[in-house]
């Protein structure tokens, strides 16, 4: 076998050690023992072939790539929403006038969803629809409340989170009115519609997906 | 206390005892703060026929009128609230409104209109109130009081076009309606004249019957024993006595009557006749004062009796008993006074009321 399997310890290091390396034949037998022991059962020939082609790159591996887990967009949190408010609206904003093209895509948007709305129109199929709607710029009016100075409001719907709808009247002025005890009413086209708030506390995203059960009368 | 009585609901009497001539008695305060009255029923011992100054003083009851389906918003109109509510002297009641049911609307002469709703119209309405005093729990009845005459609803204020736009627009509320106004001036007739042209209405005056009754025992009452220890009977009974006088119910207590077992209260003496007069209609208390001062008067001359007694009652489904203080129906909604009117002007007063109100003044 070509190439330095053994060779010498030097006599520092052998004092060290405490070991005295062998010389001459003995290291020669020894060695050959030895690598024959480690080497695999096979013919010379195949053990020759088998390291002739392999080429073992010991420095340069190349990086594996790191899986991990594929992180969804997080979105921001609560906190950082509140810090960036995002969802105030500036006072430049808040003018009635400016919502009111909103108001005109959303009165077509449930026109196209309630496939046209006819006079001679089932309700049941509206409403069926409707629950699953977005008001977002629907023109809300309260119409019952527990409380009496929240009966008459009337606004374009700005803003709908989980327990308030924000409104903003021709006033200009926003109004925060929370949905808990209290009825709506948004007029599309001749249909009127009453929303009990107490049911409809859920995202608007939500709302979606949620199935509404019937249930009894319904009392404020 | 027994479990009966727990069962049964309260009553309240309050029994006052003064001199008309006393400057600290309060017998025109009770009397004016007693908004709605239904029924005056004088009842003098010992008297055939009734004397002139009170037949007179009887006939002269302003009228009152019954118009039909008034908006509610025109009591907040503007030449009607300056004419007419400010100026005081202007009752109005809504008519067949039971106040357990339906809403009842009421305006007392200082100027306040009291809403008395139901949890449903309270809620579409809008305006503010407070929840009943006599609610078990849910609040189902709730009272709005708007005081006309203050600064905050007059006429052009944000809050007056608030109330004004609730009642015309959101919720008009209409019902029949009971007016009397005492003694005003030509303005103010021209004014409801013109308010009630525009709505069917009658004018009614107060109906009066006249009843002799003979021989009936009658209790002796001493101005002095006004609690019936020894010298007079007990309150109760007399009020009840009083009562049965009225409706004509025997007092005999006979053994073969089962309808009746009530009896006039001890000590008692047997009158030969007795004058009992009733006027019923929706009397203003200024009437009624009118109409005490000539009781008054009746002891100027000698008389046999001891004592007259004069019993006015209110509506059972006024939504206030005495000024603003609440009043409702449990079992009954009594809500009465009673002036029992001695020689010596000596008074006794009895205040009675049901389960549902507050205690007299």
């Amino acid at each position: 076998f070509p190439g330095v399997v053994q060779s010498r310890i030097p006599p520092e290091q052998s004092d060290i050690l405490g070991v005295e390396s062998q010389h001459g034949t003995a290291a020669d037998a020894l060695t050959k023992a030895f690598l024959k022991n480690s080497l695999p059962h096979m013919k010379d020939e195949d053990v020759e072939e088998m390291m002739l082609r392999k080429a073992v790159v010991l420095e340069y591996k190349r990086p594996m790539k790191k899986k991990g887990k594929t992180r969804k967009a997080k979105g921001l949190n609560a906190k950082e929403r509140r810090q960036l408010k995002i969802f105030q609206l500036k006072p430049e904003h808040q003018k009635y006038d400016l919502f009111l093209p909103l108001h005109e895509l959303w009165k077509q948007y449930i026109v196209d969803l309630c496939n046209g709305l006819k006079p001679g129109s089932n309700p049941q199929m509206i409403q069926q629809k409707l629950l699953k709607a977005d008001f977002h710029g629907a023109v809300l009016t309260v119409v019952r409340s527990k409380c009496p100075s929240y009966v008459g409001l009337t606004g374009i719907l700005v803003q709908e989170l989980k327990h308030v709808f924000k409104i903003i009247t021709k006033e200009d002025k926003l109004k925060v009115i929370p949905k808990r005890n209290s009825v709506f009413s948004v007029e599309i086209g001749d249909f009127v519609t009453h929303i009990y708030g107490s049911k409809f506390e859920l995202r608007s995203s939500e709302r979606s997906a949620k199935k509404f059960k019937i249930k009894g009368t319904i009392d404020l | 206390m027994s479990p009966e009585l727990e069962k049964c609901p309260r009553s309240l009497l309050v029994c006052e005892k003064s001199n008309f001539l006393n400057e600290k008695s309060r017998h025109d305060f009770h009397v004016s703060k007693h908004n709605f009255n239904y029924k005056i029923s004088v009842l003098m011992p010992e008297c055939g026929m009734l004397p002139a100054n009170i037949s007179t003083v009887i006939n002269s009851f302003s009228h009152y009128y019954l118009v039909r389906a008034l908006p509610v918003h025109e009591l907040l109109e503007e030449t009607f609230l300056e004419s007419l509510v400010k100026k005081g002297h202007f009752y109005a009641l809504s008519y067949n409104t039971k106040i357990d049911e339906d809403n009842s609307i009421a305006l007392l002469s200082s100027g306040q209109l009291i809403l008395s709703l139901d949890k449903d119209t309270y809620e579409q309405l809008g305006l503010e109130g407070r929840p009943s005093l006599y609610n078990h729990g849910k609040a189902m009845r709730l009272v709005v009081t708007l005081d006309l005459t203050d600064k905050s609803l007059s006429p052009g204020s944000k809050r007056y076009q608030r109330v004004l736009s609730s009642l015309k627009d959101r919720l008009p509320l209409r019902y029949d309606f009971f007016f009397t106004k005492y003694n005003t001036g030509a303005d103010e007739e021209k004014t409801l004249n013109k308010l009630l042209s525009q709505y069917s209405y009658e004018e009614h005056k107060p109906a009066v019957s006249h009843q002799t009754l003979k021989e009936i025992p009658c209790p002796t009452l001493y101005p002095s024993d006004i609690q019936g220890k020894t010298l007079s009977c007990d309150p109760h009974h007399f009020l009840e006595w009083l009562g049965a006088v009225n409706l004509d119910i025997s007092c005999e207590n006979a053994a073969d009557s089962f309808l009746s077992t009530y009896v006039c209260p001890e000590p008692q003496s047997s009158v030969s006749q007795a004058l009992l007069c009733t006027v019923t209609g929706f009397i203003s208390p200024e009437n009624v004062f009118a109409l005490l001062k000539e009781l008054r008067q009746y002891f100027d001359e000698p008389r046999f009796t001891p004592w007259v007694s004069l019993t006015v009652h209110g509506f059972m489904d006024s939504p206030v008993s005495w000024g603003a203080t609440e009043h409702r129906f449990l079992k009954g909604g009594e809500n009465f006074y009673n002036f029992v009117c001695f020689k010596n002007q000596d008074y006794w007063l009895h205040m009675a009321t049901g389960a549902q109100d507050g205690c007299p003044p």
